[in-house]
């Protein structure tokens, strides 16, 4: 079990190392580029399947690994950004700045973080589908393969889910 | 409130009513529910939200991951205190941080501000305080040094270092228009930086052109330990740092094992430096001469190190000789296997040294014959302890480990400055390797065999030919292929015979060195002879402390010792001690001192001995540093001594010491500390901690076997030791199947009529014996008899202590008459030995009275019994 805890964190930190450094590359090299974070995914796979650590790691076993990584990487980074904001003592918060024009995106995200957290206690199953597909862009064909269950369900669940998480985030903000 | 089941109850109604039409959802609703309002809020929530979707689910989150994810904002870090410092201007960005100009404004001085950039990975954390821990540690004038660190207020570390105003190294000797003196002369230096690092148990990892920096005055710092590595902490995450270094690293200036994951070292940091030396003597990148550049991972790029003289418009100009010499220090620098390149960075700067003042390289012996010398000495301790049963072997272990840094080394230095042992060394080293793998004694066994042919038709130069000869044979002989060996020396020494007639200095050398082969034959009056015979002659025709003729004296002086005739050994090297400057520190000198010890050791003075191993490891201290591998090898032969003396906490303390050496510089995943480990475990065997042992074993085993591949000697030798671990705890399917994979092992590398074979097929019928299936025990000790009857000969020991075990399994048949026939054979050789082993002995009295007792013979019965009774039992020294 630990072994197991400890490939999946080495798999996690190298996904995560991956994501956040494209991340950045599509950001510098053009700040008005759409970051979309499947795409990402599917990037990182490409250029990191040959090497020595995932010999053994499947596409699919990849891409849930990076998702979760993916929404680390956004929900860290919707916190510092409303740390800063919220700062105290700022000297200067300047408006002009491109991502206060978006305040509520980071907002959004934490809420549906929390939201997700919230379904993985009432059903675990859900919450990792939710994850595998808006954070990993796994499909259906994926997901139900991924989880060991019918296409049938999975979109059953995933209708629940969504219609559920929606609500929280109604609620919360 | 929501809990799992209700959620389960919300699901189902929620999905029994989604799809039906709008107006037929309230009736089912209101049946299904049964009264639950809050139930029925619930749903008809989620079908709202269903009907409308949520923007945030709907939307392909590109938007709300640009935004979150765009990048902190850089002018407010310009408005914060960093410490005592202010922002001014961004210098640059690297893989893990930002760097900044800073100013201090109460000194006026300058530092550069390196912050995190993104603080939210615990590995990007752990790698940068490990960077500042780094800095903190090191003390160099060409490092760049750590002024001050610290956190702003939300979480980001920073830290202030040095501001190094330069140029990269290539930049600054492309605009001076550098000549060859002086780019070796930056080049120097910052290897000087980079062994700095290394004495600090820092491996820099990253090293390239725009890491060393030149400033106008010419000073050379060393920049960006970004993804340096203390060697304690390489073992532990290695997979973390191969995974993720992966991305860091800068592929053009990365070793090899960078790639493949192998274990990093301070190889891996001599092979970048390699590469930055060819750059600044080529102008050209090495890696786009070695390999194809875009591909950094391809596995075929490690066939050849590039030459720097191969490529064409160099920027400096240097002599046919000089480019040959650089071509010889790049590529030791620069070889595909670490194992193969220089170990130090010293090693490099000494090479350097010696070029630049114009003297031999000793670059080819020393990394090329010299280290496999080395390594097939390590080997053959392994080797030569692998048996559970030869008390020999243990005896063997300490000879084998008295350091034979000779004069054979220096010769064959020498003779490699010609072009023609240059090709041929580099021939011998060239084909292959991709392909054969790391399993480097069976390499060194193919390389041997390349290095015959090679040598066969070098007849036009009898000399050259003569001391390859000579050469392959000793390393034969490390490699206990003795025939072999037998052969190449013998040719090696009529050639010289041939060309120089009996006396001539280099007769009597290669007499000493066939005389160390009998040596190990066992042969000990031929032995005896010939080292006796090259001493005389090296004694006449050279000055008294002259290298060969202390070597010739050293060997007679082992050969003393192996008879038994201590007092003559420490008398002689006694002498041959004296011969030597009183102060003198040299690997000659240890080595004699070393064998000093042995005899000394032999002839009960434990103390002396001690003391003197003491001295040799003070001096390998000194000579090598106190991490070198060197003493770790002097540290094992003192654990060594030490379980020999039945001192086994003490001999754990050696041996675990030695490991705390070998571990951190070879990685954890290198033969050498699966040595190490061994002997550890060897030394808890013995104080009956076989619980501790085992987990030690299994990680040598396992090392072994991924290094060396499943069939090998040294593999053989730790299934030896968990085998008689098995055995003694009584789980005896284990031990033999470890036994018979033993067996199995030492058929195929030595053939089947091999002491080891002898041996292993020996601590197989001891499992049969246990068993008490004594016709299986016996079949297998004839036919190990037969192996050492074969292979060491009729009288050896082993022989011996074979006969008394088969007489045993016999007695156990109630065949006294066959019993009494095999324990008197062994207990007659046995009793002709300097050195018995006196359990056995022991064991052949008690067995013999008994067989002659049922015999009816009891004269014999009572002569043995009487024996039995004078020697109580001696306590084990």
């Amino acid at each position: 079990m630990d072994q197991d805890k400890q490939a999946f964190d080495d798999l996690f930190s190298l996904a995560y190392e991956e994501l956040r450094r494209l991340a950045s590359s599509v950001h510098r090299d053009d700040p008005y580029a759409s970051m979309n974070p499947t795409a990402l995914v599917h990037e990182a796979w490409l250029k990191m399947a040959n090497s020595p650590g995932l010999a053994a790691t499947s596409h699919l076993h990849f891409k849930r690994i990076a998702a979760r990584a993916m929404r680390q990487i956004l929900v860290d980074a919707a916190r510092r950004r409303n740390a800063r904001k919220r700062g105290a003592g700022v000297a200067v918060i300047t408006y002009d700045d491109a991502a206060a024009a978006l305040p509520t995106s980071a907002d959004e995200l934490l809420g549906l973080h929390a939201a997700l957290e919230e379904l993985a206690r009432l059903s675990p199953r859900q919450a990792s589908m939710v994850e595998s597909r808006f954070f990993g862009g796994l499909d259906t064909r994926e997901i139900a393969e991924d989880l060991g269950i019918s296409e049938a369900t999975v979109l059953r669940d995933w209708r629940a889910a969504k219609a559920w998480l929606g609500r929280e985030l109604q609620r919360s903000l | 409130m929501m809990d799992p089941a209700r959620w389960e109850r919300v699901q189902a109604l929620f999905h029994a009513v989604a799809d039906l039409p709008p107006d037929q959802r309230t009736e089912v609703l209101e049946t299904e529910a049964a009264g639950d309002q809050t139930l029925i809020h619930e749903v008809r929530a989620l079908l709202e939200v269903d009907r409308d979707q949520h923007a945030l689910l709907g939307q392909d989150l590109a938007s709300v991951a640009s935004s979150v994810l765009n990048d902190a904002d850089p002018r407010r870090l310009f408005d914060q205190p960093f410490g005592p410092y202010r922002l001014v201007r961004l210098l640059g960005e690297g893989g893990m941080g930002v760097v900044y100009l800073g100013t201090r404004a109460d000194l006026a001085s300058v530092a550069a501000i390196k912050i995190l950039r993104d603080t939210l990975s615990p590995s990007r954390r752990h790698r940068f305080a490990v960077e500042q821990r780094t800095l903190a540690q090191l003390s160099h004038p060409a490092i760049a040094q750590l002024f001050d660190a610290g956190t702003l207020p939300d979480g980001t570390p920073w830290f202030a270092m040095e501001f190094v105003e330069g140029l990269p190294v290539t930049d600054y000797c492309t605009q001076r228009g550098s000549s060859l003196a002086e780019r070796l002369s930056i080049f120097r230096a910052a290897a000087l930086a980079v062994q700095h690092a290394h004495q600090h148990a820092v491996i820099h990892r990253d090293i390239k052109p725009s890491n060393v920096l030149v400033r106008t005055d010419g000073a050379v710092k060393l920049l960006d330990f970004g993804i340096a590595k203390h060697f304690a902490d390489i073992d532990a995450d290695q997979a973390e740092q191969t995974r993720t270094g992966l991305r860091l690293l800068t592929p053009a200036y990365a070793a090899p094992e960078q790639f493949t994951g192998g274990p990093l070292g301070t190889p891996t940091d001599v092979y970048a430096l390699g590469a930055v030396l060819f750059e600044l003597l080529t102008g050209r990148r090495a890696s786009d001469h070695s390999r194809d550049a875009a591909d950094g991972a391809n596995a075929s790029r490690a066939a050849t190190a590039p030459r720097p003289s191969a490529v064409p418009g160099a920027p400096v100009s240097a002599s046919r000789s000089e480019w040959a010499d650089l071509d010889v220090i790049c590529r030791a620098a620069m070889h595909a296997d670490p194992a193969r390149r220089y170990q130090t960075v010293d090693a490099l700067v000494r090479d350097l040294d010696r070029y630049l003042a114009g003297t031999p390289l000793e670059a080819r012996a020393d990394s090329l014959g010299y280290r496999i010398g080395k390594f097939v000495r390590r080997n053959t301790r392994a080797v030569a302890a692998a048996g559970i049963v030869a008390a020999a072997a243990v005896v063997m272990a300490v000879f084998y480990t008295v350091r034979l840094a000779d004069a054979r080394d220096l010769a064959v230095a020498q003779v490699e400055r010609t072009e023609r042992i240059q090709r041929f060394m580099l021939n011998l080293f060239a084909g292959g390797e991709g392909a054969v793998g790391p399993a480097d004694s069976l390499r060194v066994v193919t390389l041997v065999e390349r290095g015959i042919q090679e040598a066969r038709s070098l007849r036009a130069e009898p000399e050259v030919q003569a001391e390859l000869y000579l050469t392959l044979g000793s390393i034969a002989q490390k490699l206990g292929r003795i025939a072999q060996a037998d052969t190449l020396i013998r040719a090696g020494l009529d050639l010289r015979r041939e060309r120089f007639g009996p006396l001539h200095a280099d007769v009597a050398k290669a007499t000493v060195g066939l005389g160390l082969l009998r040596l190990d034959q066992a042969q000990l009056d031929a032995a005896d002879s010939l080292t006796r015979q090259g001493m005389t002659v090296s004694e006449a025709l050279l000055p008294a402390n002259h290298p060969d003729v202390l070597a010739a004296r050293t060997a007679v002086g082992q050969v003393l010792s192996a008879r038994g005739d201590y007092p003559g050994a420490i008398a002689l090297l006694s002498e041959t001690r004296d011969r030597y400057l009183a102060d003198a520190t040299t690997p000659e000198f240890a080595s004699t001192l070393s064998v000093l010890a042995s005899a000394h050791f032999y002839a009960g003075n434990y103390h002396t001995s001690d003391s003197l191993n003491r001295r040799v490891l003070a001096m390998t201290q000194q000579l090598y540093g106190p991490s070198h591998p060197l003493v770790a090898e002097d540290l094992a032969n003192l654990g060594a001594i030490q379980q020999d003396l039945g001192h086994y906490p003490e001999a754990e303390r050696y041996h675990r010491q030695a490991l705390a050496i070998v571990e951190p510089w070879y990685g954890s995943d290198h033969h050498r500390t699966a040595l190490a480990l061994t002997l550890v475990g060897r030394s808890l065997v013995f104080q009956q901690r076989r619980g501790e042992a085992v987990p030690l074993l299994e990680r040598a085993l396992a090392i072994r076997e991924r290094v060396f591949g499943p069939d090998h000697p040294s593999v053989a030798s730790t299934l030896s030791d968990l085998g008689s671990i098995a055995m003694a705890e009584g789980r005896l399917d284990e031990a033999e199947g470890r036994f018979t994979r033993m067996v199995s092992i030492y058929r195929t590398v030595h053939g089947p009529n091999h002491y080891l074979v002898a041996t292993a097929l020996s601590n197989l019928a001891s499992v049969a014996v246990e068993r008490q299936d004594y016709l299986r025990a016996e079949r297998l000790y004839r036919e190990a008899i037969e192996g050492y009857r074969q292979s060491l000969g009729p009288d050896n020991l082993n022989t011996g202590i074979a006969r008394i075990k088969l007489g045993r399994a016999l007695l156990r048949q109630r065949r006294h008459g066959d019993a009494a026939t095999e324990s008197l054979a062994g207990y007659e050789i046995l009793t002709k030995q300097a050195d018995p082993a006196v359990s056995f002995l022991r064991a052949a009295r008690t067995d013999l009275a008994a067989a002659y007792t049922a015999l009816g013979n009891t004269a014999a019965a009572d002569r043995f019994r009487a024996e039995l009774a004078e020697t109580s039992i001696p306590p084990k020294p």
